[in-house]
C-alpha cells in the first residue's frame, strides 16, 4: 500500500489555505488542513475540508461534449474548440460583442485567469467577464 | 540518527511492523509520512512535529482496508489514548500496533514537552467579556450564573461556521452514520447552526468518547472552546458511570443505550 500526504493549496477562494492531500494508492482520498501553513494555521472552512470531492467527483466533465438535438455527444478537443469559435463568431456578429458573457474560475491559476479576461477583451471584444469568486 | 530512529529501523527489519506512521519534514512543513522497509533510510528523516495530526485516524483507515498490515505509530500520551478508544470500538487490532511514546504535554513530571496545544494565545477583551475563554478549566466555566452561562456559550456558538472541522480531525470520531449530518436532527446549508442543538448533539456523542486531545479546537476556524465543552461532559460522565474515556477499559456506558436502556435526564 502507498501513501502519501501531498501539500498544496486551496484553490476555492482568495484565502488560500494551506491543505494536506491524502493519496492512497495513486488515488485522492481526503483533505486535511496544513497546521503549519500561516494563512489557515491548521483551519479550513467546509469547502477546502471537501477539496478531493471535486477531482473525484463522478460528475467531473473529463472530456468536451456538444449537444446535439438535445443529447451530448463526446468528442475530440480541435473539433470542440472549432464549433466554440464558429458559433462565437456568428453570435458576435449578429449581436455584438456584448452579447458575450465569460465566466471564469476561482478553481484555475492566476495565470489561466489573466488569459481568459485577456481572450474576452481582446478576442471577442467585451469586458463582460466575472468570476464566482466575488460572491 | 537518534534512538527514535533505531528502534522504528529495528521494527521494520525485524518485520514486527509492515509500516511506521510518524512525521517528516517537507518543505519547511512537518507532514504525517508512511516509512516502510522498502524505503528504509528514510526513517533518518522521521521527527516528532511540534504539529499533531491524528495519526490513529489514518492507522484505522489503513486497517480498514488492509487488516493484515502490522503498523508503528509515533504515540503523545493523546495519540495512546485515541488508539485505546479505537481499540475498544474494533477501529484497529491492539494485536496489529506498535507505538513509539514520545514526549508530550507538560505536568508536574515532565517540565519539557512538544505539542501544539502548549502556546494557547490569552483571549481577546470581547471573548473575555461576552464569550468563554478557551483556557478556562470546566469548574472556572461554572461560576457564571445558568442564564449567563448559556448566553456566553451561545455567543460562542453563533460563530460556527459549520465546516464539520471538528468531526473531521477528531481521531476517535468515526460513525459511518454521522448525526451531524442527519437532517431530522440538523438542517442542511443553514447558517448560523441551531442553537445549541448542533453543538450539543456532538458534544453528547463525545461524552465517554473524546480523549481530550484539542484536536477539535485547533482546527476550529470560529476558536469555540470546544475542549473545554467535551471535559465538561466527560467529567459527568467520570461522575455519574466512574468511566474515562481512552483510560478505562470497555466501551463507554452510552454503548448500552439502546432498545432496552434509556437514560432519564436526572439532576446533576
Ligand atoms: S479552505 Fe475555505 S477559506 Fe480556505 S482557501 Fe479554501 S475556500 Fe478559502
Ligand atoms: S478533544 Fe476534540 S478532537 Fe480530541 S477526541 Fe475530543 S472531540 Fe475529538
Ligand atoms: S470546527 Fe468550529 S466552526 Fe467548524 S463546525 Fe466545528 S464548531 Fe463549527
Amino acid at each position: 500500500m502507498d501513501y502519501q500526504m501531498v501539500p498544496s493549496i486551496c484553490p476555492y477562494c482568495g484565502v488560500g489555505c494551506g491543505v494536506l492531500l491524502e493519496v492512497i494508492d495513486g488515488k485522492l482520498a481526503g483533505t486535511l488542513p496544513l497546521k503549519t501553513h500561516p494563512n489557515n494555521e491548521g483551519k479550513l472552512c467546509i469547502k477546502g475540508w471537501n477539496l478531493h470531492e471535486h477531482v473525484v467527483s463522478d460528475n467531473r466533465l473529463l472530456f468536451p461534449l456538444v449537444k446535439e438535438e438535445g443529447r451530448f455527444r463526446e468528442v475530440a478537443w480541435d473539433e470542440a474548440i472549432e464549433i466554440s469559435a464558429k458559433r462565437l463568431k456568428a453570435i458576435i456578429e449578429e449581436f455584438g460583442p456584448d452579447s458575450v458573457g465569460v465566466l471564469t474560475s476561482a478553481k484555475m491559476t492566476n495565470e489561466a485567469n489573466y488569459l481568459i479576461q485577456k481572450f474576452s477583451r481582446a478576442a471577442i471584444g467585451t469586458n463582460n467577464v466575472d468570476h464566482c469568486a466575488r460572491l | 540518527m537518534n534512538m527514535m530512529h533505531e528502534i522504528v529501523k529495528e521494527w521494520l527489519e525485524q518485520e514486527k511492523i509492515d509500516l511506521f506512521i510518524g512525521y517528516k519534514v517537507v518543505d519547511g512543513h512537518p507532514l504525517p509520512c508512511f516509512f516502510t522497509r522498502e524505503n528504509i533510510d528514510d526513517v533518518d528523516n522521521l521527527v516528532e512535529s511540534k504539529a499533531r495530526y491524528p495519526l490513529e485516524k489514518i492507522a484505522a483507515k489503513v486497517y480498514s482496508t488492509h487488516p493484515e498490515m502490522k503498523i508503528g505509530i509515533l504515540a503523545r500520551d493523546c495519540n495512546q489514548r485515541a488508539l485505546n478508544v479505537l481499540y475498544v470500538w474494533n477501529q484497529l487490532d491492539p494485536e496489529k500496533i506498535e507505538t513509539v511514546g514520545i514526549n508530550c504535554c507538560p505536568s508536574p513530571a515532565r517540565e519539557h514537552a512538544d505539542c501544539s496545544y502548549l502556546e494557547r494565545e490569552p483571549s481577546g477583551p470581547l471573548k473575555t467579556l461576552i464569550g468563554i475563554e478557551n483556557n478556562l478549566k470546566p469548574e472556572q466555566a461554572e461560576v457564571y450564573s445558568q442564564e449567563e452561562r448559556f448566553k456566553r456559550w451561545s455567543y460562542e456558538f453563533e460563530k460556527c461556521i459549520k465546516c464539520y472541522g471538528c468531526r473531521n480531525i477528531c481521531p476517535v470520531c468515526f460513525c459511518k452514520e454521522c448525526s451531524l449530518e442527519h437532517s431530522d436532527l440538523i438542517k442542511k446549508g443553514e447558517l448560523p447552526v441551531e442553537i445549541p442543538i448542533f453543538h450539543l448533539v456532538r458534544a453528547v456523542h463525545m461524552a465517554g468518547r473524546c480523549i481530550d486531545c484539542g484536536l477539535c479546537e485547533d482546527a476550529c476556524p470560529a476558536n469555540i472552546p470546544l475542549r473545554l465543552l467535551y471535559r465538561e461532559v466527560n467529567q459527568i460522565t467520570a461522575r455519574l458511570f466512574d468511566y474515562r474515556a481512552g483510560t478505562d477499559s470497555g466501551q463507554s456506558p452510552f454503548s448500552i443505550l439502546g432498545e432496552n436502556v434509556t437514560l432519564e435526564p436526572m439532576s446533576l
